[in-house]
C-alpha cells in the first residue's frame, strides 16, 4: 500500500508540476505579453499567489474532482486508491503527451475524463450501477466547460467597452494606458490566485481520494499541491511564459486586464461553486471578448476549433486509459 | 522548445503595421519619381535610369507585403474591420505605387526635348503629387492610433479630416494636368514622338493622384464600416 501512496505522491506532484508549468505559466502570459510585468516579477506573483490560491481555496473543486464523479464511499478502500491512481497516471500521461505535441488540452478535462474512467471501470466489474456514478455533476461539469469561455467573453466584452466608452473615448490612450498598467499589476494576482484556486484540484483531487477522502481536503495535501504548482512555475513556466508572450504581441494594459479581470472573476467563480473548468480555455473566451468589443487588432478563431477539438478528444482518451490501467493492476496486482 | 502549451495562437496575425508600412512606400515612390524628373531635366539620364531600378524594388518589395497581407488575412481573423474593406482598400493603396513604376519606366524611354517652362509645369505637378501622398501617409499612419483607442471618435475624425484635404488636392492636381496637356498640344517645333510620351507622363501620373483619392476613400468606408 505504502508503494501505491508513494506513487501517487509522485504522479500527484508531477501533474501539479505540469499544471504550474503550463497552465499557470498561459494564465500569466497575457501580463507578460503587455509588458506590465518583467518575467522575473510575474514568477514571483504566480509562485506566490497561485500556491495562496490552492491553499486557501482550493477545497472545493478538490471535493468535486475526489468524490463528485465517483462516489468513492461506496466502494471498497483499495479500489479507490487503485482507480484514483489510474486517474493520475493517464490525466499524467495525456498531459504530457499532448504537451508535446503543443495540443491546447486542458488538465481539467484529462482528470474529470480519467476520474469518469475509474467510475466506469468500476461499473464493469459490478462494483458501482451505472446509475451511481454522479452523472447530475458530471452534466453541471460539462456544462460549465461551456459556460466558463462564454461567461468569460461576456464580462471581458463589458469591461472592455466601459473602459472604452467611458475612459478611452474622453482621455487620450497614453494616460488610460499608463493607469492600467498598474491595475493590470492587480489583475495578473487575481489571475494566479484564482488560477491555483480551480487547478490545484487537477492533482489534489485523485491525491485526497487514494488517502481516504471523508469529505474534508487535509490542508497539507493542499500544501502539496501548492508547492508542487510554484514549483512547475519556477523550473519550466518561465520558458513557457516566454514563449507564449511572444505570440503576444499587440495586447496594451486596458486589454490585458479586461482579459485577464474577466478571466480569474470566472474561475474563481467557478472555485466557489466547487465546479472545475479550464483556465486557458476561459481565457481563450475572454480574449475574443475583448476582440468583440473592438480592442484588439486581430484575434485567430481557428483556436476554437483546436479547443472543441480537444474536448472531444481528450474525455474519451482519458477514460480509456485509465480503464486500461485500472484494469492492468487489478488484474496483477 | 519541446514541452509547452499554448493560448498564445489566440492572438492573430494582425495587417495594420504593414498596411502602414505599404503607405509609407506608396509615399516614398513618388518621392522618388519627383527626383527623377529634375534628373531628366537637368539630363542626368544615368541617375533616371538609377531611379528608375529604385523604384522597382521598392515596388517589388511593396508587392510582398501586399501578398504577405493577403495571404494571412483569412476569413478565421477577427478583425476590427471588415476584412473585404481591407483588402479592397489595399488594392487601390497598390495602384498608387503601380502607377509610380509604369512612370519610372516611361520617362527613360526617349530623350525627349522641351522647353523650361514644361519642365516646371512638371515639377509643379510632381510637387503637387508629393503634398497628397505627404497627406495621405499622414492619414494611414493613424491606423495604430485608430486600433489603440478602439475607434475613438476622436481618433476617427482627426484620421478622417485628411480624406477631404487629400480630394481637394486632387482637384488641384487635375487642373495642372489640364493646363499641362494643353500646354503639351500646342508646342511649337517639338517632335511629336516627344509630345505623345510626355502626354502619357502626364496621363500616367494623373493614375498615381486619382489612385491617392480613391484609396482615401477605401480607407474612410473602411474606418466608417466596422
Amino acid at each position: 500500500m505504502d508503494l501505491f501512496i508513494i506513487t501517487a505522491a509522485i504522479v500527484g506532484f508531477y501533474v501539479a508540476w505540469n499544471i504550474g508549468a503550463n497552465d499557470a505559466a498561459n494564465s500569466m502570459a497575457t501580463s507578460y505579453g503587455s509588458r506590465a510585468l518583467t518575467l522575473k516579477q510575474i514568477i514571483i506573483i504566480a509562485a506566490v499567489l497561485e500556491f495562496a490560491g490552492a491553499t486557501l481555496f482550493g477545497k472545493k473543486v478538490t471535493h468535486t474532482i475526489a468524490k463528485g464523479i465517483v462516489p468513492i464511499e461506496l466502494l471498497d478502500h483499495n479500489l479507490v486508491v487503485y482507480g484514483a491512481l489510474a486517474a493520475l497516471l493517464s490525466a499524467g500521461i495525456w498531459i504530457t503527451i499532448s504537451t508535446y505535441y503543443h495540443l491546447p488540452i486542458s488538465t481539467t478535462h484529462s482528470i474529470v475524463g480519467a476520474m469518469l474512467g475509474f467510475g466506469l471501470a468500476a461499473v464493469s466489474q459490478n462494483h458501482l450501477t451505472i446509475e451511481q456514478i454522479k452523472w447530475d455533476v458530471l452534466v453541471k461539469i460539462a456544462l460549465s466547460w461551456v459556460v466558463s469561455p462564454l461567461f468569460g467573453a461576456t464580462l471581458a466584452f463589458i469591461v472592455f467597452s466601459l473602459i472604452r466608452f467611458i475612459l478611452l473615448d474622453r482621455y487620450s490612450s497614453e494616460s488610460v494606458e499608463h493607469v492600467f498598467r498598474y491595475l493590470q499589476v492587480l489583475t495578473a494576482c487575481y489571475m494566479a490566485f484564482a488560477h491555483g484556486s480551480n487547478d490545484v484540484a487537477n492533482a489534489t483531487g485523485p491525491v485526497a481520494a487514494i488517502l481516504g477522502y471523508s469529505g474534508t481536503v487535509p490542508f497539507w495535501v493542499l500544501f502539496f499541491g501548492g508547492i508542487g504548482i510554484a514549483t512547475g512555475i519556477a523550473t519550466w513556466g518561465y520558458r513557457v511564459i516566454e514563449t507564449v508572450g511572444k505570440q503576444i504581441t499587440e495586447l496594451t494594459f486596458t486589454r490585458g486586464f479586461s482579459a485577464e479581470f474577466a478571466t480569474a472573476t470566472t474561475v474563481f467563480l467557478a472555485s466557489y461553486l466547487g465546479m472545475p473548468v479550464s483556465t486557458t480555455h476561459t481565457l481563450v473566451g475572454s480574449v475574443i471578448g475583448v476582440g468583440l468589443a473592438g480592442g484588439l487588432a486581430s484575434v485567430n478563431l481557428r483556436i476554437v476549433q483546436k479547443i472543441i477539438f480537444s474536448w472531444i478528444v481528450t474525455i474519451p482518451v482519458a477514460a480509456a486509459m485509465t480503464i486500461s490501467i485500472y484494469t492492468i493492476m487489478v488484474v496483477f496486482i | 522548445m519541446k514541452f509547452f502549451r499554448s493560448v498564445g495562437e489566440v492572438f492573430g496575425y494582425s495587417p495594420f503595421r504593414s498596411l502602414a508600412q505599404h503607405a509609407r512606400m506608396c509615399c516614398w515612390a513618388v518621392g522618388l519619381l519627383e527626383q527623377q524628373f529634375e534628373a531628366l531635366r537637368k539630363g542626368k539620364y544615368d541617375e533616371v535610369e538609377k531611379l528608375r531600378d529604385e523604384i522597382d524594388d521598392l515596388e517589388h518589395h511593396a508587392d510582398q507585403i501586399k501578398e504577405e497581407i493577403r495571404g494571412r488575412v483569412t476569413k478565421s481573423l477577427m478583425l476590427p474591420v471588415d476584412r473585404h474593406d481591407l483588402l479592397e482598400f489595399l488594392k487601390v493603396q497598390d495602384e498608387i505605387i503601380n502607377n509610380c513604376e509604369h512612370v519610372g519606366h516611361m520617362v527613360t524611354f526617349r530623350k525627349v526635348q522641351a522647353p523650361e517652362d514644361v519642365w516646371d509645369e512638371f515639377s509643379v505637378l510632381l510637387s503637387k503629387l508629393m503634398e497628397i501622398l505627404n497627406y495621405y501617409e499622414d492619414m494611414v499612419e493613424n491606423i495604430t492610433q485608430l486600433i489603440e483607442t478602439s475607434f475613438s471618435k476622436k481618433a476617427v475624425n482627426k484620421a478622417l479630416e485628411h480624406v477631404p484635404i487629400i480630394e481637394q488636392l486632387e482637384h488641384e492636381c487635375d487642373l495642372i494636368q489640364i493646363g499641362l496637356h494643353t500646354r503639351l498640344f500646342n508646342l511649337e517645333n517639338a517632335k511629336p514622338l516627344d509630345i505623345h510620351l510626355m502626354v502619357t507622363w502626364v496621363v500616367h501620373l494623373g493614375y498615381v493622384a486619382n489612385a491617392a483619392a480613391r484609396a482615401s476613400d477605401r480607407f474612410r468606408i473602411m474606418i466608417l464600416g466596422r
